[in-house]
């Protein structure tokens, strides 16, 4: 539990020190300060709780729910190399934050468990040149 | 065993262990044959799940999960009016999210809350012009407050032109010639849930597309007084959106073109859709719209076009983010960014638009007329077919050409239901340099684009 809430509060202060940096170069270039979404949209409110228990859950929600849904994760079904390679995209084109380590173990043990690659049924066309 | 109970377990039944799944549910034993073996018992099954019969069920390939189950319930019809809610109503964790958004339609399907993107069922892209409240919506970054005063907004021209240009909504709609085209805008993305394994990001089913009159000037027109330079080759597009991060030093997205599609005179800079002011959720007060390609080219709530000497490379415009396999690779497999080009017309797609997806029809109903609309990115389209039997024979649609270039084809048809049961009714297209949807969704790529299988959609007759 220490632990969890020691990630939550950092996954805070993230959350400020990049709304902190957006508010300092809005400020240098003239846009208005960052802003919520429109006030006649409301995100959903999510839970980690409504996904998926496994262990990970708490660091990974934080990690994504920083910049989107987690719903948007959820729709997703990937082998654990393409949710490798969606750590680094997100790295590169969203700036987030590098996930290294153990830390990124456990965020993909998580995505590889909870959102694994499936199709509906877990049959029908298999394809015989894929190595997982 | 109700059928309640197979219905609401159906899906993890078969996820789980999709042998035991076939034999429990429908009585078929696998490795009997290669089509796979219906019995009797497990035929009646399926036809319980499906509250019916099943004419041509010899058709049915192993494996195959009736479109009544297979596809979202969401494209059942939304009630028109809300039901009385029973009182402390758990939230709905299964099924659809339906948007709720002022002068948007309750049945458009929530795909994604931050961002906030929604899909049209195909039945309601029923009407020749898409309506604004019927329109999908698709955003990468916080959605901005609508512009105060829309007619001071100042759009920069700038990069390899003779002179930089900033100029205001209000001279545009002055200084320029208007014109009004009815014009496809579809996400490029369109498509992306048929892949197999799951494509990466939102999972659109056919309804990221719709068809308005957009209102506005050339965009080539615009960038003539700016004076190209020789050099000029690629456009580069930014809007007034801020990143999800909050971070406004990082784009949420900036795409481009060739030039040559943004001196098209079909390619716009618009703030009117279907007659009225460019909503702020559809990228008003102004925007671009390049018909035909991938909506994420058509920059809303613009604020500056950057004339290049080279091929853009802004957010969305590299690695596999809006691009398609040169040569092709094999599904679900590591990706070399060397072999992507990038993703311009959008490929040729054709929905059945009426009847809805898990419509039933009267018992003794023998014939049923089928609505729909057909487009092709920059090509037309030559011919619409359907079935009714999984695609054992096809009949011609009747299609009425597009009323402008790079509007949808309506197409008409009426099907024969030989007795009461299950039918599925699909549609494919063929564009115009004979190219047709195909049963799949083609050519797998990481992020899934060019995904255009048939439209299938299952009505029960009795």
């Amino acid at each position: 539990m220490k632990r969890q809430e020691g990630r939550a509060a950092s996954a805070a202060c993230l959350i400020f020190a990049i709304c902190l940096a957006g508010l300092l170069a809005a400020s240098v270039v003239g846009f208005a300060p960052a802003q919520s979404q429109a006030p006649d949209f409301t995100p959903r409110d999510e839970a980690p709780e409504e996904f998926p228990d496994h262990p990970g859950r708490h660091d990974t929600f934080y990690t994504c729910t920083a910049c989107h849904a987690f719903g948007l994760v959820a729709q997703q079904g990937m082998s654990r190399a393409r949710w490798d390679g969606t750590l680094d995209f997100m790295t590169e084109r969203h700036g987030m934050p590098k996930l290294e380590g153990k830390e990124r173990e456990a965020v993909l043990d998580y995505l590889e468990r909870a959102f694994p690659e499936r199709s509906p049924t877990g049959r029908g066309w298999q394809n015989p040149f894929l190595k997982q | 065993m109700t059928n309640k109970k197979i219905e609401r377990s159906l899906e993890e039944l078969y996820r789980d262990d999709p042998e035991r799944a076939d034999s429990m549910v429908l009585g078929r034993k696998s490795g009997m044959n290669r089509r796979g073996f219906l019995e009797g018992t497990g035929l009646a099954a399926l036809g319980g799940l499906v509250g019916g019969i099943i004419p041509f069920s010899q058709n049915i390939p192993e494996g195959f999960i009736p479109a009544a189950l297979a596809q979202d319930k969401s494209a059942a019809p939304a009630p028109t009016t809300p039901a009385p809610a029973p009182a402390a109503a758990p939230p709905a964790k299964k099924g659809p999210q339906f948007l709720d958004f002022p002068g948007k339609d309750k049945g458009l399907i929530v795909i994604g809350d931050r961002p906030l993107v929604a899909e049209t069922p195909e039945n309601l892209l029923n009407d020749d012009t898409t309506p604004i409240n019927k329109f999908f919506i698709r955003n990468n970054g916080q959605i901005p407050d609508a512009a105060k005063e829309p007619d001071k907004w100042k759009i920069t021209i700038d990069g390899e032109v003779n002179k930089k240009v900033e100029i205001t909504l209000g001279e545009l709609k002055t200084k320029f010639r208007a014109q009004t085209q009815r014009m496809v805008l579809e996400c490029g993305g369109n498509g992306r849930s048929f892949y197999t394994p799951p494509a990466s990001g939102n999972q659109w089913t056919n309804g990221g597309a719709g068809c308005a009159e957009w209102t506005g000037v050339r965009l080539g027109d615009v960038l003539k007084t700016a004076g190209l330079k020789p050099s000029a080759i690629y456009t580069a597009h930014y809007g007034s959106d801020l990143h999800l991060s909050g971070d406004a030093s990082r784009p949420t997205l900036s795409r481009g073109v060739r030039l040559a599609k943004a001196m098209d005179p079909n390619s716009l800079i618009v703030w009117a859709m279907n007659g009225q002011p460019l909503p702020a959720i559809h990228g008003g007060p102004v925007r671009l719209v390049y018909p035909g390609w991938a909506g994420s080219a058509s920059h809303k709530w613009l604020t500056r076009i950057w004339i290049r000497d080279k091929e853009h490379d802004g957010p969305g415009m590299t690695g596999t983010s809006y691009r398609l396999t040169i040569k092709p690779m094999v599904p679900g497999d590591k990706a070399d960014p060397k072999n992507f080009k990038i993703l311009e017309s959008m490929p040729v797609r054709s929905v059945i638009t009426n009847p809805a997806n898990g419509t039933k029809l009267a018992a003794g109903t023998r014939e049923v007329n089928l609505r729909g609309a057909s487009w092709a990115g920059d090509l037309t389209v030559r011919r619409v077919d359907v079935s009714s039997d999984f695609g054992q024979s096809w009949q011609p649609a009747g299609l009425a050409p597009p009323k402008n270039k790079y509007d949808w084809q309506r197409w008409t048809a009426s099907v024969k239901l030989p007795t009461d049961g299950y039918y599925e009714i699909w549609c494919r297209a063929t564009d115009s340099a004979g190219k047709m949807q195909p049963h799949v969704a083609p050519y797998w790529n990481p992020s899934g684009y060019g995904g255009n299988p048939f439209h299938r959609i299952a009505v029960l007759v009795g």
